[in-house]
């Protein structure tokens, strides 16, 4: 017993040496980076990979960790080099404010963040410090009372809008029943108030009832009800695992809409984080047939911007299941963006710096507009405009992957509702 | 409107009973230690992936590495608490859950080792696709399954307390630690064992579990916080009460998500009905509907 | 009384009074100032970054909590999974002044120490309805009650416009007499509100302990039909250590208001209150300083596993996931290993050390 208590102990100790022999270490090479006189920018990033929705924040931070990377291997930046610190905050704002405060004591220029909880709690700071921010959550709620909060793709509300006008404009005979199938939290509710709005302000179309769901493992009895009040199509606004179970149910109740609009059968639709492989991976063949919308290309179509995505991934010795995911795109195109403006900022000649970045940002669009390969339209901000690819595209699960409907589009009732 | 209740009544039993073999495990070790066992979530989520790692990636049929993965959970169980619990026989039961809390960490980061922390797979489908159906209420074969599964499990269990010597000597260690080791039980295997069978049951749980909602591990591992409400509802130490309990939370949360969600102004109940449930239970009968009453009132 | 008040060789008391001074000697009057003016002035001398100075502030909000908890759990025995929801209460208190009158209204900025209070009586009066069960309830199934209100808790912040959704309120900075505060001396002021809440909570608790109410708790615990027998109400006993225990809380779920400039519901969660427990386990349930010890320990621990975990990532292929995942395998580890070999906590080392001392050269 007395020997193990100096066995603990000692592990302890060696522990806390290895950390600050580890400490040391990067001292040393932050050293010879300046002695070799090339400018070193600083940017943070911090999100969730590991905790809750784990699944999207981990290859979302090796997309960004490999975009990094490629700039400073391919040397896109001269002889300057990015150093961008990405952390782990275990989905808890407390760490996500405390890894903020210490990017800000390293002298960021620009800083990635990820969940709306931890991008709200940390509004009144971003301001204060003027710090361009672009968050991995595309809550519309994030850029009230911020200037300097940059979505990287279209909102959650956009995003349901466009669904509903998609809705409203191939559907036939009357006016379209629908339900909103949603997360419990303010990141579900907000697209179904623009919705409602956008009802309001025109679009034909009736909201049957929204639906906020819990830890189901049983929507029969829901997707019954749903169906007996005539409802044709379900706007899901939560995370891939809750829309993979009512799938399942509605698969086997053989209530999915084999086309778009079918008569008698529910149209699934989803916005952004219900999609992906993953809804593939969760609920297999009863993903037939589900509609997604997001802003990014996806990897089942392939085309150049795709293959693009996958030789980074390859480059970094990504395996497949993260090369392929949209997740590993976000984190790419947010890492291009921050390099992107870095770059205009640096070729006008100007100290890159926190405003700096801004004004690039606030200047790219028109001409100057950006156009990451990895999303279906170009990244335009300006004073009133804060989030980034407007342009959506729609896709549904054909054989097991997804596949593009349609061409890309952008949703009209978003500037209506203003 | 007769065969939407008569849904949602049977939704209610299905769901119920897969809750009660959730809550199995966790009764199993209350039962024999004490002990709230806080990393019940993350057992059952292991369950699930030793399940599929067994058929997607050594190729073993789905049937027996389902079987297989309950003896592998049964045997890790049995090693968690040789190694973590067995040093800690006689410390206050905080010290012990709290043990459990740091398991949790631990079995997170294991996890997080594995693909399955930041990954989703699912299941092959083996079971038919179509629905079972009478008289307008139809529930699915992997439910289906899963409420026979939960059967067998519980009545085996039951009959393992009631009639088997060694399930007897479980039910006098948790009666009376000192009585039992003067008549010769071995308590520091009863408790080992308590944790094997607590782990058998919760692979099976994470196994059908994630049939139903597909293997994401923050779904899965949700589940050890969802039993409480039924184990208390229960009475924490009472196999047939955790049956009723499931059943009847089970029932309570499909009515409530059916007829409450979406009138007047309420959204999301069955969330927090079973909590709100388990409140009033705590202030009325506070041994739950099976506990034995040996509470002591202050 | 031992002749030489400096140094006491033995046990000298002649009267319970005596025996229940809060310093037996002068030396360690004379060692507690010196280190209390110590926490006042090192700030002053040398800057600390705002990463460690918020690391810092955030360990004294945990430890006010955890003084709290500790009183309901270490003191009256009685598991409490549900400290982080009555934090809170005391958070959203702040937050829904906030909501109603608008973030940077007079009573917010100015009347901060009001409101603190305020946040602390709200978290008292539901730390005492929440235990009210505590009348007909023992052992666990008390800690059930508390896990039902956390539950409830979050649904209904998250439910309810008025807390907007369990999304970020914002609360606005406050005013000192040298005006209002800006960003660089934030965290700097807090430690020293922080700092002033902490000596003040540790000398409620030491002597609450001194008092009737205080050795109640442990009657209580300890045997709570001896205590009935003695004409201890162990109900009301067991509600009033909760209320004390919600009060604590309350003070820091507003000091938490504070410091984070918002209140969100993702910081009171049952994770959180899981966490808050192990804090008082590892420190040392049951005593007082081992409620300071336990936060410390901690968050030096998660922030300690943080740095090597981002050492490892970087000497590790990129492609493992061993980096990430050893901050919950060692963290858990940890705490496993503690209380296997160490379950009085902290709190026991703390003693054996400063037995150690006073015996030193001699041992036993």
């Amino acid at each position: 017993m007395k020997n193990m208590k100096w066995l603990v102990l000692s592990v302890f100790v060696a522990t806390f040496f290895i950390v600050s022999c580890g400490q040391k270490e990067e001292a040393k090479v932050e050293e010879k980076k300046e002695a070799a006189e090339a400018m070193v920018y600083k940017l943070g990033m911090c999100l969730a990979i590991t905790g809750p929705t784990s699944d999207a924040g981990d290859p979302m931070s090796k997309g960004a960790k490999d975009y990094f990377r490629y700039v400073n291997d391919m040397k896109l930046l001269g002889e300057d080099k990015l150093e961008c610190d990405i952390r782990d905050d275990q989905y808890k704002t407390e760490n996500t404010k405390r890894n903020f405060e210490d990017f800000l004591d390293q002298g960021i220029v620009f800083y990635l963040n990820y969940s709306t909880d931890s991008t709200q709690s940390l509004k009144k700071d971003i301001e204060e410090e003027k710090i361009p921010t672009t968050p991995a959550s595309y809550h519309a709620g994030n850029l009230v009372d911020a200037d300097y909060i940059f979505l990287p793709i279209a909102s959650y509300s956009a995003q349901a809008i466009g669904l509903a006008e998609y809705i409203v404009k191939n559907h036939t005979g009357g006016t379209p029943k629908v339900a909103m199938y949603v997360h419990s939290s303010a990141f579900g509710r907000a697209p179904v108030a623009d919705v409602k709005k956008a009802v309001a302000a025109g679009l034909d179309m009736e909201i049957v009832v929204v639906v906020e769901h819990g830890k189901d493992l049983d929507n029969t009895a829901m997707l019954k009800r749903l169906s007996k009040k005539g409802v044709q199509y379900i706007i899901c606004q939560t995370t891939q695992s809750p829309v993979a179970t009512m799938l399942k149910d509605a698969s086997r109740l053989g209530l999915v809409a084999k086309t778009f609009g079918e008569k008698g059968k529910i149209t699934f639709t989803g916005c952004h984080y219900t999609g992906g492989n993953d809804l593939v991976a969760l609920a297999g063949p009863a993903a037939e047939n589900f509609y997604w919308t997001t802003s990014f290309n996806i990897t089942s179509e392939p085309g150049v911007w795709t293959d693009a995505q996958l030789a980074i991934a390859k480059q970094y010795g990504r395996n497949e299941k993260t090369a392929k995911s949209h997740n590993y795109s976000g984190g790419i195109m947010m890492a291009q963006v921050a390099t992107e403006v870095i770059l205009r900022a640096k070729a006008r000649g100007k100290k890159i710096t926190r405003e700096a970045l801004y004004d690039e940002l606030l200047a790219m669009n028109g001409v100057n507009a950006f156009y990451p390969v990895v999303t279906v339209g170009p990244v335009t901000y300006s004073k009133t405009d804060k989030a980034g690819v407007d342009t959506l595209q729609l896709y549904a699960v054909k054989n097991g992957e997804f596949k593009s409907v349609g061409k890309p589009f952008i949703p009209e009732y978003t500037g209506k509702i203003k | 409107m007769m065969s939407y209740f008569f849904q949602l009544l049977v939704s209610g039993i299905v769901v119920g009973s897969i809750y009660a073999l959730a809550a199995l495990g966790f009764v199993l070790i209350y039962k024999s230690s004490k002990v709230l066992n806080l990393a019940h979530g993350q057992i059952i989520a292991a369950g699930a992936f030793i399940t599929y790692a067994l058929t997607g990636w050594v190729g073993i049929p789905i049937y027996l590495s389902f079987l297989l993965s309950m003896v592998i959970t049964f045997f890790l169980a049995m090693s968690v608490e040789k190694i973590f619990l067995r040093r800690l026989i006689g410390e206050p039961i905080i010290s012990i859950i709290m043990v459990t809390i740091g398991l949790m960490s631990i079995l997170d980061g294991i996890i997080f080792l594995t693909p399955f922390g930041s990954v989703n797979f699912s299941f092959p489908q083996f079971l038919p696709q179509e629905l079972i159906s009478f008289g307008g209420v139809s529930i699915s074969w992997t439910q289906l399954v899963g409420v026979i599964i939960t059967a067998i499990m519980i009545g085996g269990f039951s009959w393992f307390f009631k009639k088997s010597t060694v399930g007897i000597s479980m039910r006098a260690v948790s009666d009376d630690q000192f009585a039992s080791m003067s008549v010769g039980i071995s308590v520091p295997r009863v408790f080992g064992l308590a944790w094997a069978t607590a782990g058998l049951s919760a692979a099976a749980a994470g196994g059908i579990i994630g049939n139903i909602t597909g293997l994401n591990f923050e779904t899965l591992q949700a589940f050890g916080i969802t039993v409480f409400p039924i184990v208390i509802l229960g009475g924490l130490d009472s196999i047939l009460g955790a049956v009723v309990a499931g059943i009847i939370m089970g029932v309570i949360q499909q009515f409530a998500s059916g007829y409450l969600d979406g009138n007047f102004g309420l959204n999301g109940t069955a969330e927090v009905l079973p909590y709100i449930i388990l409140l009033i239970i705590l202030l009325f009968k506070p041994h739950g509907l099976f506990g034995i009453h040996e509470i002591e009132r202050v | 009384m031992s002749t030489n008040r400096w140094l006491a060789t033995g046990n000298y008391f002649t009267s319970y009074k005596d025996e229940q001074r809060i310093f037996i000697t002068h030396l360690d009057r004379t060692f507690f100032s010196i280190f209390i003016s110590l926490l006042f002035i090192w700030p002053l001398l040398f800057k600390l970054s705002n990463k460690y100075m918020l690391v810092i502030d955030n360990i004294l909000i945990a430890i006010v909590a955890i003084i709290g908890l500790n009183i309901v759990t270490g003191f009256a025995g009685l598991i409490s999974i549900g400290h982080a929801a009555f934090m809170g209460v005391g958070a959203y208190t702040v937050a829904s002044f906030a909501r109603t009158l608008g973030d940077s209204h007079v009573i917010i900025t100015h009347a901060w120490p009001l409101l603190i209070l305020l946040s602390g009586l709200t978290g008292a009066v539901f730390g005492a309805i929440v235990g009210l069960p505590a009348m007909r309830l023992k052992h666990l199934y008390l800690a059930m009650a508390t896990l039902s209100f956390q539950m409830i808790f979050t649904w209904t912040i998250n439910f309810l416009e008025f807390f907007n959704q369990g999304q970020t309120i914002a609360i606005s900075n406050v005013f000192w007499f040298t005006g209002k505060l800006g960003r660089k001396d934030h965290y700097f002021f807090w430690y020293y509100v922080l700092l002033v809440v902490v000596i003040l909570s540790g000398f409620m608790v030491r002597n609450l302990l001194r008092t009737r109410y205080g050795r109640c708790l442990g009657a209580v615990r300890d045997n709570d039909r001896a205590a009935d027998a003695m004409g201890i109400h162990p109900g009301l006993t067991k509600v009033y250590a909760f209320g004390l225990a919600g009060f604590f809380a309350g003070i820091a779920g507003a000091l938490h208001a504070y410091v984070y400039r918002g209140v969100g519901f993702e910081s009171f969660t049952l994770h959180h209150s899981i966490t808050y427990l192990a804090m008082a386990i590892v420190g040392g349930l049951g005593t007082l300083h081992g409620s300071f010890w336990g936060p410390i320990a901690i968050m030096t621990l998660e922030l300690q596993m943080e740095s090597f975990a981002e050492y490892a990532g970087r000497i590790l292929p990129s492609d493992w996931n061993l980096a990430t995942a050893l901050k919950p395998l060692s963290f858990g580890l940890v705490i496993v290993l503690f209380l296997m070999f160490e379950p009085r906590g902290i709190a026991n080392w703390w003693r054996i050390a400063r037995s150690y001392t006073k015996l030193w050269p001699f041992r036993y």
